[in-house]
């Protein structure tokens, strides 16, 4: 069984160890740039609060950098484009797409395209069971989408730990922004690349063994996973693990005020001694502690009218400490990077796992295409025995 | 004699449509076997059943004494060649038997070279580039290969033409009596089941109408002709299958386990396998018809 599925599965595992081979390449090439920018900057030998400014710098010359140095470095690109610029942002997208597209060509084609051409009963009446099959098929092409993806992930973890670091610190150039918590960051990140490519594997397969045809099933693993990856970053993973709370002065949170339909607020943008923590809310409150709806008449005027979107002068913050209005926070700290990963990769693998055990069972002996009958069918099944009879 | 396929009012529905309704038979083993019916009688939902393709809706098969497809050991006993042989198109005939070298503990790597040499088929050429007949002689050589106790054939020919078709039944009745395998072989071809079959079983509207060696169903049935006579009167000690009448003669086709013993009038020939065949399916099919008429005078 496994030499079945290694020669049916070794044009695909060719294509992506080359493709794999060949995203090392070009970051192995690129690298060395990198790194003798990250200590020409400065800032990898930075230590404190120098290394925010550090951080930017080196982004902002890794954002104009050719590979060997000089203007006349080797033009992959057109003009206008920065070769580091590039790689990270193809990085990115290549491990986020990667569980999408093992999903929809290893995963969904795995039983539906069996199926559509028939195979399926030349394989099955082999001396090999149908649960069998279907567990060795699972095991090694799910273990080869996993590892293609997290390869991906660590080769660009390696690759980008300077900018890492530096975007971690709040620097912010170009496409190098966004801390470890930033959504694509995150998905990219750590072992959470497993999780999505075990999931995106398993539910294609499970979208090709319902709907028993392969382009159709690979539009729609295509099309849930998809919506998975944008409905997990904004409702899901904020949720994954409790988070801290804290209450600090207005000032130091280096907050902004909008005013959206009349309820005016102050949002967060750090909190004071937790840099690169992930703020989920935030708001002022009074001393007390209640939610303020709306800012001391006193502070208005006396410190001339906030406008929207800017940030706080000092006479205001004062102003409003005065009047004993402090900001809330809620926040993933970055102590929570690692849990916050592990649950995330274990509710994929979870499903993942779970998807598998449904199509085993859906596939073994006794289940194969005699659907449940509805209410309707039952009816008409009932007339075509009287007929038959 | 110990049943290589025993069904038990098996019946089979597909999303709301009945394909087999209670279907009672007991193939014995060490024969060909043809089963022979209309396109949509059920044979091949009877064949999907008896290989665990299907599960059934209603009521119990057993082959070799086994629930179909229950384990590896069952499944190595039984070899099923589908409807459209069906072989991967991206793998090559030799990659096929390697196939079937790891997927089968009792393969017999000597018989299926032996059967792709004599076929005169290239190891290395792609199946999808096989023709119609190449491809059906690969699936037959993967189910032969794991030396099946039982093999069973859904319409195994009829995608061929009929120089194909010819080779191909002459091929399988040689490998199996050398193999000593008990065979089921659909077909909806009465002359093709005819040259290979030693046993018939003719279903229609998913019963069996009759069943039993072809020797037997040939010596107890008998084609009568004579001068026209009132349709209703029957030949003693002789059930009418079927009867035809013109204006002048009638035509009955008879079954008698005695010897014929008719007034000098008849004429009395012997029955060829497809008349036999095709009096079992119209009596199925009358017999439906009247049914049918009951129910509705009943209802008026």
């Amino acid at each position: 069984m496994i030499w079945l599925t290694w020669r049916q599965f070794r044009a695909q595992a060719v294509t992506a160890a080359a493709a794999v081979a060949a995203f090392a390449t070009l970051l192995a090439i690129t690298e060395p740039r990198l790194a003798s920018l990250y200590t020409g900057s400065g800032f990898a030998g930075c230590r404190g609060g120098s290394c925010a400014g550090l951080a930017n710098a080196f982004l902002g010359q890794l954002s104009n950098a050719t590979p060997f140095g000089g203007p006349q470095g080797f033009r992959l690109l057109p003009a206008g484009t920065n070769l580091y610029v590039t790689v990270y942002a193809v990085g990115l997208l290549l491990i986020l797409i990667a569980p999408a597209i093992t999903g929809v060509f290893w995963g969904a084609p795995l039983i539906a395209r069996e199926l559509e051409t028939g195979t399926s009963r030349l394989t099955w009446n082999q001396s090999v069971t149908r649960t069998r099959w279907l567990t060795v098929k699972l095991a090694l092409v799910g273990a080869a989408a996993m590892a293609v993806t997290e390869a991906f992930s660590l080769l660009q973890a390696w690759w980008a730990a300077p900018i890492s670091r530096a975007t971690d610190l709040g620097g912010s150039v170009s496409v190098f922004s966004g801390g470890r918590f930033s959504p694509f960051v995150f998905a990219t990140g750590g072992i959470a690349p497993l999780g999505y490519a075990a999931f995106g594997f398993a539910l294609g397969v499970t979208a090709g063994l319902l709907i028993r045809r392969a382009v159709p099933a690979m539009a729609l693993t295509l099309a849930v996973f998809a919506a998975v990856q944008v409905v997990v970053p904004l409702w899901v993973r904020p949720h994954l693990f409790p988070p801290d709370a804290a209450i600090a002065a207005v000032e130091s949170t280096h907050a902004t005020f909008s005013d959206f339909s009349g309820a005016p607020t102050l949002s967060a943008a750090v909190v004071p001694g937790q840099p690169g923590a992930w703020i989920l809310a935030s708001g002022a409150v009074n001393a007390a502690g209640q939610p303020v709806t709306a800012l001391p008449a006193a502070c208005g005027p006396a410190s001339g009218t906030p406008t929207a979107g800017s940030a706080f002068g000092s006479d205001l913050g004062r102003c409003l400490a005065s009047h004993g209005i402090r900001e809330s926070v809620s926040y993933q700290p970055v102590s929570h990077y690692w849990p916050l990963q592990l649950v995330e990769t274990a509710i994929f693998l979870a499903l993942a796992l779970a998807l598998a055990g449904f199509c085993l069972w859906r596939l073994g002996p006794p289940r194969l295409n005699s659907r449940p009958a509805e209410a309707s069918q039952r009816a008409v099944g009932v007339e075509a025995t009287v007929r038959s009879e | 004699m110990t049943a290589v396929i025993a069904a038990e009012g098996l019946g089979k529905r597909y999303r709301g449509k009945w394909a087999l309704t209670d279907c009672t038979l007991s193939i014995p083993a060490g024969h060909v076997v043809g089963l022979v019916g209309l396109n949509g009688a059920g044979k091949t939902t009877l064949l999907n059943l008896a290989t665990g393709m299907l599960a059934p809706t209603t009521g119990t098969i057993e082959v070799l004494g086994e629930r179909p497809a229950a384990g590896p050991a069952q499944l190595a006993r039984v070899g099923y060649l589908s409807q459209d042989a069906p072989v991967y198109a991206g793998l090559s005939v030799g990659d096929h038997l390697e196939l079937g070298a790891h997927l089968n503990p009792g393969w017999d790597a000597a018989l299926a070279r032996d059967r792709i040499d004599q076929l005169d088929l290239d190891p290395r050429r792609k199946a999808g580039k096989l023709s119609g007949g190449q491809r059906a002689q690969l699936a037959l050589t993967l189910a032969l290969g794991k030396r099946p106790e039982l093999l069973i054939l859904d319409e195994p020919v009829a995608s061929l033409d009929p120089l194909a078709r010819r080779e191909f039944l002459q091929d399988l009745m040689g490998t199996v009596a050398e193999q000593e395998v008990s065979v089921v072989l659909s077909s909806h071809l009465i002359s093709d089941l005819e040259r290979v079959c030693d046993y018939l079983i003719v279903l229609a509207d998913s019963r069996v109408r009759i069943a039993g060696p072809v020797d037997e169903l040939l010596s107890a049935h008998h084609l009568l002709s004579g001068p026209r006579r009132d349709p209703d009167t029957r030949p003693a000690g002789c059930q009418v299958i079927s009867a035809s009448h013109t204006d002048r003669q009638s035509t009955l086709l008879v079954r008698a386990d005695g010897p014929v013993v008719l007034d000098p009038a008849w004429t009395v020939s012997e029955v060829r396998l497809e008349d036999l065949v095709l009096a079992y399916m119209k009596q199925a099919a009358g017999r439906s018809d009247r049914n049918r008429n009951r129910h509705l005078e009943a209802l008026t």
